[in-house]
């Protein structure tokens, strides 16, 4: 089940489900960037946008539905990758110089990765460590005595990662197309 | 190098030539431009046409106004200039050249 945006796409409003509103955002955003967010850009990202507004109207008009993330991939792919668009990219990720784009990195608990609450495996994540190395670690410190208290502390302190856009935000990582089919 | 990028790189210098040409006799949306190269095999990405579009009229080559759509959001309907119409007729020649060119090059080695 997912979270649905109301959104303004060049004038009309469209019903988008939140995955598929962070990768369009995004999508604009890094052609944006690449043309240095000078005002060419903007008329050309406006110039798409208009025409992402055509190519939704016709795909939700059979049936009252929201725009979903494969209706905006398919958009992606009629309008063609940034990298095709002869924009200058210096990063995969899309930050090419950082400024509008900043990624938000949390800490969740992991419910896809979860011995007992998801504490190692949402700090793993953060991390970028081994979950299975955070759990020997706990049982050590269970032998300390106080290895489950810090453990229930953290348990009820953090908290679990349910959409799609807070466990890209676990893992640092920002809400393009390919991440989120990783994560979904 | 691959096929594709050397293909993509030469239709990239036609294309500018090719959305002239389509607005030489007739006013034309963007969208119906977008149309009208796809039926001449002529281009496989849309967002490819936007950035020469806005070059074009910043260039004042070109010129657009917009007009309401009764489904939808309002659409760009794109004029060639004078301007534009004397640089048509350049790269006419240009074209021409270039294809002699080439046929003479094939002609001889191929």
């Amino acid at each position: 089940m997912k979270k649905t945006i109301s959104a303004n796409i060049a004038g009309t409003m469209f019903l988008i489900d939140e995955d598929a509103y962070n990768a369009l955002e995004h999508y604009l955003h890094r052609i944006e960037a690449g043309y240095n967010n000078s005002s060419e850009g903007k008329e050309i990202v406006n110039d798409l946008e208009l025409r992402l507004g055509e190519l939704f109207e016709n795909r939700t008009q059979s049936h009252k539905k929201t725009i979903t993330i494969e209706d905006v991939n398919w958009a992606i792919s009629i309008l063609g990758k940034p990298e095709d668009l002869g924009t200058s990219q210096s990063s995969r990720s899309g930050f090419s110089d950082g400024t509008y784009y900043k990624p938000v990195h949390r800490l969740y608990r992991d419910p896809d990765n979860r011995a007992i609450g998801g504490v190692c495996g949402g700090l793993g994540a953060y991390f970028d460590i081994d979950p299975v190395l955070l759990r020997v670690l706990f049982v050590v410190l269970l032998f300390f005595g106080f290895g489950p208290l810090i453990y229930i502390i953290l348990w009820i302190a953090i908290p679990k990662a349910r959409t799609m856009t807070e466990k890209l935000e676990m893992h640092g990582e920002p809400p393009t197309p390919e991440n989120i089919r990783k994560y979904s | 190098m691959n096929t594709d990028n050397v293909k993509a790189q030469m239709r990239k210098g036609v294309l500018e030539y090719c959305i002239l040409l389509i607005l030489s006799k007739n006013d034309v949306y963007a969208s119906d431009i977008i149309n009208m190269l796809k039926e001449s095999q002529m281009i496989v990405v849309e967002g490819t046409l936007y950035p020469l579009l806005t070059r074009q009229k910043n260039a004042g080559l070109l010129s657009y106004r917009w007009e309401e759509s009764p489904q939808g959001p309002p659409r760009k309907y794109y004029t060639i200039t004078e301007q534009g119409s004397k640089f048509l007729k350049e790269l006419d020649q240009s074209w021409d050249e270039l294809i002699q060119a080439v046929q003479s090059i094939r002609d001889k080695h191929l």
